[in-house]
């Protein structure tokens, strides 16, 4: 198996881990924060609302170090995709256009729909995979267990749906 | 510090892009129970974190003398029911939130359908905020009108 940009073998799991586990630490230790990137959806919607919500200290204050952050993490995919054989737009998804196949439009409508779901499912629950899956399991925090057994469990339901059920007989399998 | 985070958040996206957990497939495989590399991924970050925030929060102390000072995690219904929620987004987009921006960046145009839906619905979960408070027993926001600095 690998990965859809310029078919690179993925990095070695553990590596992989090590590096995600010494940023979140570095994060606390020298910037007193703690690691979750949904929460930057709150700063970035803060930028244009302006319902308290939106107006809380705890989105105001964490503006300064999230939104460069966010930066980095395009900056970040940007650049292992020029350091890999150059940046050109994609379009393909692997699996999904060999089973579900659909037009750029019906892709974008399908991640549109995708995102409302990371959007306010991630607000509601108060984290994602970094704040809860990541940090806050590392930190043995009761809700983050909770809610990442939630999402992982929610996930693998779909998924199944999708390509063992619903698309069953596109093609692959 | 701004470069700081930006440095640090280019590290975590370039792992994020290379290792398979801003893949499409790489997320399909792994619910599908097909590959596990990202459950290693998860799990080993899980692993070797914790020390270091124990002993981050042990020593009371960040790098610069500041206290050390961690919100935790409160439980209530939207702990379940917005993971559910999320679920779902992540199988469907084959991305959560940092890996949406990733894939921005590696160039995969769809990513930006994902962002746009994932403001769409961050900016109505804020909005909604008062409405959704009784329903999901979240917590009440603070002073609500004060002065911007």
């Amino acid at each position: 198996m690998t990965l859809l940009l310029h078919n690179l073998q993925p990095l070695h799991w553990a590596i992989s881990g090590a590096v995600i586990a010494a940023v979140t630490v570095a994060l606390l230790f020298i910037a007193n924060r703690r690691l979750g990137v949904s929460g930057g959806l709150d700063d970035l919607c803060s930028l244009a609302l302006s319902s308290s919500y939106f107006r809380r200290d705890l989105v105001r204050s964490s503006r300064p170090w999230r939104l460069p952050f966010l930066g980095g993490l395009v900056l970040g995919g940007f650049l292992s995709a020029v350091l890999a054989g150059g940046w050109t737009p994609i379009w393909s998804l692997g699996r999904f256009d060999t089973v579900i196949g659909s037009g750029p439009a019906g892709k974008l409508a399908w991640m549109f729909v995708g995102g409302l779901l990371i959007g306010f499912g991630t607000r509601l629950a108060n984290g994602c995979t970094s704040g809860h899956g990541v940090f806050g399991l590392a930190n043995f925090e009761w809700p983050s267990l909770v809610s990442t057994a939630s999402f992982m469990g929610a996930g693998l339901v779909t998924t199944h749906l999708i390509y063992r059920v619903v698309f069953e007989w596109g093609g692959v399998r | 510090m701004t470069a700081v985070y930006v440095l640090l958040g280019t590290i975590f996206g370039f792992v994020l892009s290379r290792s398979g957990a801003a893949d499409y497939g790489y997320v399909q495989a792994m619910f599908l129970l097909e590959n596990f590399q990202l459950y290693g991924i998860i799990g080993t970050a899980v692993v070797l974190t914790a020390p270091g925030l124990w002993w981050i929060q042990r020593r009371g102390r960040t790098a610069f003398d500041a206290p050390v000072r961690v919100e935790r995690k409160v439980m209530n219904r939207g702990t379940i029911a917005g993971g559910l929620l999320f679920g779902v987004g992540w199988s469907m987009t084959g991305m959560c939130p940092g890996p949406i921006l990733v894939n921005i960046g590696e160039g995969k145009v769809y990513a930006l359908a994902a962002l746009a839906g994932a403001l769409v619905g961050a900016g109505a979960f804020g909005t909604l905020y008062p409405r959704l408070q009784g329903l999901f027993q979240l917590p009440s926001l603070p002073q609500p009108d004060r002065p911007s600095r």
